[in-house]
């Protein structure tokens, strides 16, 4: 009985944790963030973005990402729940 | 207390020092060696330095000058951030990685990093595929190597650093140049020299 349990719970565990990261892929997407920077560095350096909007956005993306990170090391430590 | 910052490691032999404006407001770099290999280093407070604009340019800068430092010298590039809070494990690390560094060294010698983006003007409409294949003719013909940065914005169209020997640096400067004229609607973004960040690939554990 015990062990039936145990295995049916566990693929229904493995289904929540994707769940939860798929979530959180989309609500912190790290990466996009990244490329964002990057994208921010660049459109200023061909003179496309003045340095006071490269700085304000740069500043705002940077947040972001740092808050980004930690959802993402707070989910690898099991502390995060998403709820939708 | 202070601790040592790395900006790379160089064969040693002439030893390297010189004033500049280092990383961490430091105003000399100058070398740690053991034995065969020294690194380039300056002294640093932190053992975790932020990565700021201003410190990152002199980290950029600093590698700069040692590749123009004498007659010109290769260094490995170590990666923005690196803190050893004492000497005696630095030169380990000097003495464990020889081999690492020997291999890396033969690969990079003699040679530097140039930056090429290309991006497509707003609303211009760029055959990709086209631009792609001029640039591989031109380019990949005089580069010892390239390796691809990734498109991180929807205007790029092409992301790549090269690893040009220098001898050949004015005929991959020409190279560059020609396919600028011959492509409208596209910016160039052309950097560089670099050390050959992108061409090493030693991560070393500080602590």
């Amino acid at each position: 009985m015990f062990i039936l349990d145990d295995l049916l719970f566990r693929p229904f565990v493995g289904i929540i944790d994707a769940l939860h990261t798929i979530a959180l892929d989309e609500l912190y997407d790290v990466r996009a963030l990244e490329d964002e920077l990057k994208e921010n560095q660049l459109l200023y350096e061909l003179g496309e973005r003045d340095r006071a909007e490269y700085e304000r956005r740069k500043e705002e993306l940077e947040a972001e990402l740092e808050i980004a990170r930690e959802a993402h090391e707070q989910l690898s430590s099991g502390r995060v729940e998403v709820k939708t | 207390m202070s601790n040592r910052y790395v900006y790379g490691i160089v064969e040693t032999g002439e030893p390297v020092e010189f004033d500049t404006e280092a990383v961490g407001g430091a105003e000399t770099v100058y070398t740690i060696s053991h034995r065969r290999y020294s690194a380039v280093v300056s002294d640093i407070e932190e053992t975790e330095p932020e990565e700021t604009d201003e410190d990152a340019q002199r980290h950029d800068e600093v590698l700069r000058e040692i590749m123009t430092y004498g007659d010109g010298r290769t260094i490995i590039p170590m990666q923005f951030g690196m803190v050893f809070d004492n000497d005696r494990a630095l030169k380990n690390v000097l003495r464990g990685a020889q081999p690492a560094f020997r291999r890396t060294l033969r690969d990079i010698e003699g040679k530097v990093e140039l930056g090429l983006k290309v991006v497509r003007e707003e609303d211009a409409d760029v055959d990709e595929e086209a631009l792609e294949e001029a640039v591989d003719d031109r380019l990949e013909a005089i580069a010892e190597g390239s390796v691809d940065n990734g498109l991180f914005s929807d205007r790029l169209v092409l992301n790549r650093s090269y690893l040009v020997d220098r001898e050949d640096r004015e005929a991959f400067d020409e190279a560059v140049a020609d396919l600028e004229d011959s492509h409208d609607g596209l910016l160039f973004q052309y950097t560089g020299p670099f050390a050959p960040y992108s061409f090493v690939d030693i991560h070393i554990g500080a602590q």
